[in-house]
This record gives C-alpha cells, sequence and structure tokens, in this order.
C-alpha cells in the first residue's frame, strides 16, 4: 500500500509517496538518492546500510522507511561541510582505512557514533572494535580502520571536529 | 519474489502505528485479517525475507515500538521493571540495570550489533521464543516475570512457563508483552552470560548459558542455570542446580554441577554444530560463568 511520509534526511525534510512495506535502505538509495547506503546482506549481518537515526547507528534495511517519521536519519553526505571531508573521513584516508570502500560508509557511521559520543579520555582498540562489530569489511582491512578511527579521536581532541 | 540475492521481497502490508496503549487496544479489538505486531522489525525482516514466515494474503502490521507506555525500565521497590518494547541499548544504559544488574547489561551488550541493539528490543527476542535467545537465559537466571495484556485483560506468567517450543509461546496473536520484571539482584548474589557462534558479533548462538549465585558465608544459598540453543527452548536445569545449592562453593563442586549441566540438556545436531559439541560447550560454559560468579562473590 502506498502512504505518504516525511522524512528528515541530514536535516532536509523529504515529503515523499512510499510502499509500507519499502525499508528506510530502499527509500534512501532510491527515492532520496543518498547512494552512500550500500546494500548487501539485507538482514542486518554487514553493517554496509548504516545510518544514524537521532545520533544512534542503526541497520537501514532492517527498519521499515514508514517507521521514522520524526526521526532524524543522517548518513555520510550529511556528514560533509560542502566539499570538505569531516575530519573522521579525513582521518579513513590518511591512514588507508578503506581498501574496495564498499564497507566504508557504515563503518564511517559506526566510527562517527562512536568518537562523537565517547567521553571518556581514552578510547581503546577494544572499545574500538566493539563498536563496529556489526560492520563487516571482507577486505579484512580491520587493523587500519581501527588506526582511523584511533585518529579521529585524536582530531576531536584537537578540536578539529564537528 | 526473490531479489538477487535471493531473499524474497517483505509482503505488501498495511502499516499500522498506535502512539499509546488505549489506542493499540482498540486497534486489537477491531483488526480484520491477517496481522502481526512488531516492535523493532530487526527479526522480522530477517524472517519473511529469509521465508521462515509467508503472508500471501498480504499484512495488516502493527508497530507498537513508538507506545511510550511500552518503553521504561525503572527500580520499583526491590523490582526492576522493563517495558516490552524497550530497545536493548536503552536497557544497558539504564541507571537502574547499570547498578543492580551489571551482569545483565552486560549478556545483552553480547547480542547482535550496536546497530541491532539501538532498533531491537527485548520483548521482540522473547516473543520470537527462538531456543537461541541470547536475552533470555540472563532473565531466566533472574527469575523474570512476563506480563502480557491484551481486550481479554492482564496475565502473569514466570518465564520459565511463557515458552512451548521453537518459534511458540503462551501468548495469543492478538496479545502484547507490556514488561518483563525480576527481583533487583542484592550485594551478594551475581550473574553471569557467555556464549559461543563462529562469530563475538551478529550470531545465532552455538551454545549460550547464564547462571547466577547466591553466597552467604562461602555457602551456595541459590543458584540458577540456563542455557539457550540445547533443547527446543531456552530452559533451566533444575538438577544440575540441585548440586550446588546449600553446599560449599568450590572449584570441585562446579565441575560436578556443569558436568550435570551438560548432561541433562537435548541438543541436537544441526548446521551450527553437532549434540556432542554442544554438551561439550555446555559443560565448559556452565563452569566458566559459574566460576565468574563465584569469584565476584567471594
Amino acid at each position: 500500500m502506498k502512504m505518504q511520509v516525511q522524512l528528515n534526511v541530514n536535516d532536509t525534510t523529504h515529503q515523499l509517496e512510499i510502499d509500507a512495506n519499502a525499508t528506510l535502505l530502499e527509500v534512501l538509495r532510491n527515492l532520496t538518492r543518498h547512494q552512500s547506503v550500500h546494500r548487501s546482506c539485507e538482514e542486518g549481518e554487514c553493517g554496509a546500510c548504516t545510518v544514524l537515526m537521532d545520533g544512534q547507528p542503526v541497520n537501514s534495511c532492517l527498519i521499515l522507511a514508514a517507521s521514522v517519521q520524526g526521526n532524524r536519519i543522517m548518513t555520510v553526505e550529511g556528514l560533509m561541510k560542502g566539499d570538505t571531508l569531516h575530519p573522521l573521513m579525513k582521518a579513513f584516508t590518511d591512514e588507508l582505512g578503506l581498501q574496495c570502500g564498499f564497507c566504508t560508509p557504515g563503518m564511517v557511521m559506526s566510527a562517527y557514533a562512536l568518537v562523537n559520543q565517547w567521553e571518556e579520555e581514552v578510547l581503546s582498540d577494544m572499545d574500538i572494535r566493539k563498536a563496529i562489530e556489526g560492520n563487516l569489511c571482507r577486505c579484512t582491512g580491520y587493523v587500519n580502520i581501527v588506526k582511523s578511527i584511533r585518529r579521529a579521536k585524536a582530531a576531536k581532541d584537537a578540536g578539529n571536529w564537528w | 519474489m526473490k531479489n538477487f540475492i535471493g531473499s524474497r521481497a517483505i509482503p505488501d502490508l498495511v502499516y499500522h502505528c498506535p502512539e499509546n496503549m488505549e489506542q493499540l487496544m482498540d486497534l486489537l479489538g477491531h483488526i480484520q485479517g491477517h496481522f502481526k505486531i512488531v516492535a523493532g522489525c530487526t527479526d522480522f525482516i530477517p524472517a519473511v525475507r529469509g521465508g521462515r514466515w509467508a503472508f500471501d494474503d498480504g499484512l495488516e502490521l502493527i508497530d507498537i515500538k513508538k507506545i511510550p507506555e511500552l518503553k521504561y525500565v525503572t527500580l520499583d521497590g526491590d523490582r526492576i521493571r522493563i517495558g516490552g518494547a524497550t530497545p536493548l541499548s536503552m536497557i544497558i544504559g539504564a541507571p537502574a540495570i547499570k547498578e543492580r544488574a551489571p551482569g545483565l547489561a552486560h549478556g545483552l551488550t553480547t547480542m547482535a550489533s550496536p546497530q541491532v541493539r539501538n532498533v531491537g528490543t527485548i520483548g521482540g527476542n522473547i516473543c520470537m521464543s527462538s531456543p537461541a535467545a541470547d536475552a533470555v537465559p540472563s532473565l531466566l537466571v533472574l527469575d523474570a516475570q512476563v506480563i502480557i495484556n491484551g481486550n481479554q485483560g492482564e496475565e502473569k506468567s514466570p518465564l520459565d512457563r511463557f515458552f512451548l517450543g521453537p518459534g511458540r509461546n503462551i501468548m495469543a496473536p492478538d496479545q502484547v508483552l507490556t514488561e518483563i520484571n525480576f527481583p533487583a539482584p542484592a550485594a551478594n548474589e551475581s550473574q553471569h552470560f557467555q556464549k559461543v557462534g563462529t562469530r563475538d558479533a551478529v550470531v545465532i548462538s552455538i551454545v549460550s548459558a547464564a547462571s547466577w549465585l547466591k553466597v552467604d558465608n562461602g555457602k551456595c544459598q541459590g543458584v540458577r542455570i540456563a542455557m539457550g540453543s540445547v533443547a527446543p527452548t531456552p530452559v533451566r536445569l533444575p538438577g544440575a542446580e540441585a548440586l550446588l545449592v546449600g553446599n560449599s562453593l568450590t572449584l570441585d563442586a562446579i565441575d560436578a554441577c556443569a558436568k550435570h549441566a551438560s548432561q541433562e540438556i537435548t541438543p541436537i545436531t544441526d548446521l551450527r554444530g553437532s549434540a556432542d559439541y554442544r554438551r561439550d560447550l555446555a559443560y565448559t560454559l556452565t563452569k566458566r560463568t559459574l566460576t565468574a560468579c563465584m569469584n565476584d562473590l567471594m
């Protein structure tokens, strides 16, 4: 069944007509054209479709688009300031935290939620690994991904963060 | 219709999103045709995509996750009460759980992934009634009770009488699990949960085990052991528990108890593991969780 919804994606409100059975992933990719949100396993195993909902990472493949009215959705496009990379994205490029890049947008969103909300001084590698446990990198580039997130934490500590 | 990786499309559905209990009860009173109550949808979507559930005649979907009366974690006297549609991450972060039941918080942290814990609810994990439900052993050892509500009125049931078989429980389709509650653990009680799977995150447990101990003067005043993926439902192991209660807590006593636990279960061989492997795991996990509890208390 078709239904009218209002979705807030990266602080832009979209008025859309969607199928009631459409997942947030499908709506983001096909209707609002946020194609950084990658479609892969569609059952919550891989994390490639991770977006933030009210600041918390969620699998957009496991959420019906109809149910996120009133929530704020954020994708990696929302991290950019114009053409400038977010310090976290810069950290991923500096530390070679991506290889094929398919898992990267989801990985970045999980990492953003972690670093953005981390209030303690020390962020251990175990904390990082626990935070990205729902994101699979089939290039197995985890070591550099963890390094990237550590670098992002340092950038945040230095005041370079938004 | 199947997509490119062989999973099925979500059936055509009518989406209902009641905003409070009154609207929900009203909806349940007059809804026609196939309907399903969901909360987080983190299990519902894989179930329909994987073909475990089929709704050929369409589906009325009732989403209860926006009902505020079903989302809470409170310490009420000496009981901790958790609303049925409370997301797992909200439970893990709740002060009442952090302070009074850190063992439960740790158990829930091993479930799925941060993404799923932010959306998936405790009631959903219980109502899906998977033998491998990872929240359930931790709740069974807390002697939890569930409250079920519907237009026929409210019912209470101990959690260990709730499950009837794989995916089956005592609830009718038009009932909602509104609350799960349990006695807040005291200072001389401890619980631990461990599971084994092929990956630490997002995995269906091959075996999961939770233990709870209450100790007084070096003696075991109370013990509860529960396991997942070793029987048609998550189970308590009264035989193994009886071996420890009232006795001095020693590593030998724990070992004997764990051996008994591995024989008390009725595991099957499936693609995740053989029955023999599951018995070995049951022994090891019982021993590890009981020892961890003992180390907390003595």
